[in-house]
């Protein structure tokens, strides 16, 4: 498996781009754990990985809720956000989306995650070697 | 054999434990030999993948030398040391189960040459190691468990 991909061809992830597009929020906790495991593995491989949270997935980032967020395997959310956050995965959540949608604050946010306009998207989007969403 | 928590530290074994990498080093002549310790298996759970670096990647101490999946967790295991991969072990690739059936023997990760030595020498052993290994198990709450081979 050394340095081989699942199609058999040699990558080399180091330094790649992935954006990552999350539009889930708790109301379907079963979609929110995968996204954040994928993230924090893609991070662990050097790939420079970034989570761009809208419409109601800043809600997963607004304090005290992870935990809330039960998960079919055992536990709650919380264990994975911290997992990917410690292995590096940028965190940026849409300033209208918690505005308008999610009525979150800038303070009501966990630590570590950057209030970004939709332009921002955009540019991310654009210089990402791959974009995945979710 | 130290024991915390029932987790095993073999004395011979010299440690890496920075954030969160909990590593142990076997000195083999101008080599080194590098796994998983017992507390880091156990909080990874059952392991499904491993992906190590190949043979001939120069790391820096600190970069990533493999990652590592269990569905529950999904991390790098740090170089130690700067070094340079000198052979990944295929049976661990082959069966990732063995870093947690037997992380001090066939369960080795990779063999590293090491380009700083000394940096081998701010490896941590015996009570320093120890110490620290404390203060993360309970800090943690982790109690060692061995999946069944």
């Amino acid at each position: 498996m050394s340095a081989t991909g699942a199609g058999g061809t040699p990558v080399d992830p180091e330094g790649k781009r992935i954006l990552m597009i999350m539009t889930t929020g708790p109301e379907d906790p079963d979609k929110t754990y995968a996204p954040f495991y994928t993230a924090a593995l893609m991070a662990a491989m050097e790939i420079d990985t970034t989570m761009y949270f809208l419409m109601h997935a800043p809600e997963l980032l607004r304090r005290g809720a992870a935990e809330k967020v039960p998960l079919k395997k055992g536990g709650n959310l919380k264990m994975f956000i911290d997992m990917a956050r410690e292995n590096g995965v940028k965190f940026l959540a849409c300033a209208e989306s918690c505005r308008d949608l999610c009525e979150i604050a800038e303070g009501d946010l966990i630590e570590g995650v950057k209030l970004v306009g939709s332009a921002t998207l955009a540019d991310l989007a654009l210089e990402a070697d791959s974009v995945i969403s979710f | 054999m130290a024991m915390l928590n029932g987790c095993e530290f073999p004395d011979d074994l010299l440690y890496f434990v920075e954030r969160t990498q909990m590593t142990w080093v076997r000195l083999e002549g101008d080599e080194l030999r590098v796994g998983l310790t017992d507390p880091a298996q156990t909080r990874a759970g059952k392991i499904l993948h491993v992906r190590i670096k190949a043979a001939g990647t120069a790391r820096e101490r600190g970069k990533p030398i493999a990652t590592v999946e269990s569905g529950k967790w999904a991390g790098p295991v740090m170089a130690p040391v700067s070094g340079v991969v000198v052979e990944p072990n295929p049976e661990v690739e082959k069966d990732p189960g063995l870093l947690n059936t037997d992380p001090y023997g066939k369960g080795w990760i990779v063999r590293l040459k090491p380009t700083q030595p000394a940096e081998v020498a701010e490896l941590l052993r015996k009570e320093g190691a120890l110490a620290k290994f404390r203060e993360i198990l309970e800090r943690d709450n982790i109690h060692c468990l061995r999946c069944q081979a």
